[in-house]
């Protein structure tokens, strides 16, 4: 690694770790701020002032907002992200509990986007007259429109009417494909792209000329050349779906990131909402970091101009 | 040629494994009295029922432990439980039960009167700060318990109590062996959270928790020591397992229904679920029972408290013919029709059919009469006073009402929008306030809104236990809550009135005595009410042995007798 890029890669490191924290300190002032707090349900079900009062001193609400700011801050000093008031465990231990489950679901959906999200690709992208080519393009821009919540219930609607998808509590297969869906069909736009670019190229013209077969001159040369800019947006979708989606993990019942951030935000949970905010925050800019950095060793002048 | 082959290896390799996760995995066949899963939308936060007042606790609770004695929630009747039978002093205060022989903790530990002395410790103790204690409070004093030996205790009450011994029904029953030092050590408050080893709690309920998983399912298995027994002597339960999957979107849980994913849904289910869920109903999916009308329908009331902001420039917000008239103006037939979609009955208080022997059947309600309705705001100051169609008051400004509700809970909504166009039709303004349930509450709390149209869930149908809304010190006592002393003459009428029948034990005096706190209510209407909801269960066709009430849970209060057909009943 020369000094070049290692002074470039610390830089991202040190932006991004400073971006995580400004997100995670955010939503903690935001949802402490926000009206109500984790005794409002409590209140509410009729509760004596008393009861109120224990449970508020119990979970520190009755500090000022200074002295709750840094008992926050000095628990992220020392690695401590606080306890749930909802399910009163450690943050740390639910979010990674969490964050593993949103891990498995995202690595499947982009396992499945790319497997079939390229190849489709390809196809449109080297011969747009194909049939293949002609049913895609309509689809895939009718997913990419598609709001995830809308998608996961459609796919829940056919798992609960035909059988062939698992719906149950913690069943991967509806959450998945609700994100690979849609995932794949901006894969495909890209690659589709990309290719017909890279057929045109001078290249694979003069190729063409030297008589490769259309087939090993589409799926390997023009392929390849038109991965690039595709791997270009690679972090940044990591990055999103490793953060847990909201809608597709309620609608799905998956016991990911998003839900617990739903769940957390519900019940008013100021260190879960900060510890869920600050794990999908490091999975976005970890993404982005990666990206950057395999772009930089690709092409050194992006280590001069770094990336926003 | 290895490449491809490798190629086409891998690919093979990645097929299987996509079609691995993708397919349908049936659950294991278990024997004897099969499995039923339940929907929940929300997760328990304790497995500690002294500690938590949310209801996903409590349910867990009734599945896994056992109170002394319990309401028949279908017939309102007392069941013995852990207690087989029980006496009463002829001063109405002490009660001697005798409890069950032989019964012993999931873990195998016998149970005593030693563990019921324990629970009463726990629940009054300053330290636990348990939410359940004040419901378990007479008086305002907490129940005396002692043991005369291992199998009898005497509770004593520190004054006559109308519901007598339903009380108890609210009360699981601890092992002190297990418990016993967290409360010595202070720290009961945090003892039986989530992260407890599932071997570390012992129960005296029908099932024990076998595996909890964190937004997903919470299962439970058969406790082979429980001590119930249907009336054939077979040992109950009958299922040997029952799992609750947490679903937190009404409509995927619908879906999970419908296809047969789920047996049960543990919550009331919308009026917009009907029609599909009679369909499925009719194609022999699931079967839809109507429990009873509901018990804690929801209600349009005013800020009546001295803090109200509107009170000095609208006086006539205050004024009881304004509830009047709002009371006239409605055809509650038309939300009937509209909002429920007819699973639901016109209501003119709160209680309501579902309240069986404390309903006034002939109490006199006002019918839908807007003619009568506008001379009524007449004779306040509201009148269309330049032509537009709209009231004006005294000084000539529109009369707006703006009305707090829940935002996201379609039932409310829709109904307040009927409210908002049928009031519109007599010149009224209603401006709907639709907020998140924190920010709504927060507004309620600080005494900052017009009025408000909510409610709160009721734990009993007898009106003693559920008092709050009546009294005018009680916390449900919604358009002025929390009063030290009642801040008008009517209000204090009913404070008596619900003290007077707390304390008598006579059932028929008690309900003659409620009879009056409710007509004193509709003479002055502190509430409007439109509707209540008719309690529809939805389970799966293959669910037996339910008894459906409609309080909560309404099926799962009784789990012991739940079975499934296809499965073989021990």
């Amino acid at each position: 690694m020369t000094v070049a890029l290692a002074r470039f890669a610390a830089q991202r490191i040190a932006s991004a770790a400073v971006f995580v924290l400004i997100v995670a300190a955010s939503a903690f002032t935001l949802t402490t701020l926000a009206p109500g707090d984790a005794t409002t349900e409590l209140r509410a079900s009729g509760a004596s002032a008393a009861v109120v009062a224990h449970e508020r001193a119990r979970l520190g609400l009755d500090q000022s907002f200074a002295q709750q700011c840094l008992t926050w801050a000095s628990g992220i000093v020392r690695g401590d992200l606080g306890a749930s008031s909802m399910f009163g465990r450690p943050v740390r231990a639910l979010v990674f509990e969490r964050a593993a489950a949103t891990a498995r679901l995202a690595g499947l959906a982009l396992l499945l986007a790319t497997l079939i999200g390229l190849p489709l690709g390809v196809v449109s992208g080297a011969t747009p007259r194909h049939w293949i080519a002609r049913l895609t393009s309509p689809l895939s821009l009718a997913l990419v429109s598609c709001p995830p919540i809308v998608g996961a219930l459609a796919l829940l609607l056919l798992g609960a009417s035909t059988g062939w998808l698992s719906i149950e509590s913690g069943a991967i297969a509806v959450p998945a494909l609700a994100l690979a869906l849609p995932l794949a069909a901006s894969l495909e736009r890209l690659q589709a792209q990309a290719v017909r670019e890279a057929v045109t190229a001078p290249d694979l013209v003069a190729a063409a000329a030297r008589g490769i077969p259309p087939a090993r001159l589409i799926w390997i040369h023009a392929a390849r050349q038109s991965l690039r800019p595709v791997l270009g947006v690679y972090g940044v979708v990591i990055g999103s779906v490793f953060g847990g989606s909201f809608a597709v993990e309620v609608i799905t019942a998956w016991p990911g990131l998003g839900r617990l951030m739903y769940d957390a935000l519900r019940g008013h949970d100021v260190f879960l909402v900060s510890g869920c905010a600050m794990a999908g925050a490091f999975c976005l800019t970890a993404g982005n970091v990666i990206a950057d950095l395999l772009r930089a060793i690709v092409d050194p002048r992006t280590r001069e101009t770094p990336a926003s | 040629m290895p490449k491809r082959l490798f190629s086409i290896l891998l690919f093979a390799i990645i097929l299987g494994g996509l079609a691995w996760q993708f397919l349908p995995h049936k659950p294991g066949a278990s024997a004897g009295g099969g499995r039923l899963v339940a929907s929940q939308r929300t997760e328990p936060d304790s497995f500690n029922r002294l500690v938590s007042a949310k209801y996903p606790v409590e349910l867990v609770s009734r599945l896994t432990s056992a109170p002394l004695i319990r309401v028949n929630r279908a017939s309102g009747g007392l069941e013995p439980a852990l207690a087989t039978d029980w006496t009463a002093a002829a001063d109405g205060l002490t009660f001697t039960l005798h409890l069950r022989q032989g019964a012993t903790f999931s873990d195998g530990s016998p149970f005593t009167s030693a563990d019921v002395l324990f629970s009463f410790r726990a629940l009054y103790d300053a330290k636990v700060a348990s939410p359940l204690a004040s419901g378990m409070m007479v008086s305002g004093k907490p129940i005396a318990a002692r043991a005369l030996d291992d199998h009898t205790v005497i509770l004593t009450f520190p004054a006559p109590y109308g519901p007598g011994l339903s009380i108890l029904d609210n009360l699981p029953i601890l092992p002190r062996h297990k418990l016993e030092a967290a409360l010595n050590d202070g720290t009961f408050a945090q003892a039986w959270g989530l992260a407890t080893p599932l071997a570390d709690m012992a129960g005296l309920g029908p099932f024990v928790v076998a595996e909890y998983q964190a937004g997903q399912r919470m299962r439970f298995t058969r406790n082979p020591r429980y001590w119930g027994q249907d009336a054939s002597g077979r040992a109950l339960p009958y299922l040997d397992e029952l799992v609750l999957e947490f679903v937190p979107d009404q409509n995927a849980e619908m879906l999970r229904l419908e296809s047969g994913a789920v047996d049960l849904i543990t919550e009331q289910i919308r009026a917009e679920d009907y029609a599909a869920l009679e369909r499925a109903a009719a194609a022999h999916k699931v079967q839809l029972v109507e429990a009873g009308v509901s018990v804690d329908p929801t209600g349009l009331w005013f800020n009546l408290t001295a803090v109200a902001p509107g009170a000095k420039a609208r006086p006539w917000l205050q004024r009881e013919e304004l509830r009047h008239a709002i009371s006239l103006a409605i055809d509650r037939t038309h939300i009937v029709d509209t909002v429920f979609l007819g699973a639901a009955e016109p209501a003119y208080g709160p209680i309501t059919r579902g309240y069986g022997p404390w309903y006034v059947p002939t109490l006199p309600h006002p019918d839908f009469d807007p003619v009568r309705a506008k001379t009524l705001l007449e004779s306040i100051g509201l009148k269309d006073r330049n032509g537009d169609g709209q009231l004006d008051d005294a000084s000539g400004k529109p009369a707006r009402i703006a009305v707090l509700t829940r935002k996201g809970n379609s039932i409310l909504e829709r109904t307040m929008s009927s409210v908002q166009e049928q009031l519109g039709k007599i010149g009224l303004g209603i401006d709907i306030v639709a907020l998140e349930r924190d920010p709504m509450l927060k507004q309620f709390f600080s005494g900052d809104y017009d009025a408000m149209y909510y409610g709160a869930p009721v734990n009993s149908i007898d009106p003693a236990i559920n008092s709050d809304l009546w009294l005018s010190s009680g916390a449900f006592h919604f358009w002025n809550p929390g009063q030290t002393t009642p801040a008008t003459p009517w209000e204090q009428q009913i404070d008596e009135l619900m003290r007077a029948q707390s304390t008598t034990i006579d059932t028929a005096k008690r309900i003659e005595i409620f009879a009056e706190v409710q007509r004193v209510f509709a003479e002055h209407e502190p509430m409007v009410f439109f509707a209540a909801p008719k309690v529809t269960v939805a389970m799966s066709a293959r669910v037996a042995g339910a008894v459906p009430a409609v309080l909560q849970p309404q099926v799962l209060w009784k789990p012991e007798t739940l079975a499934v057909t296809g499965a073989a009943i021990r």
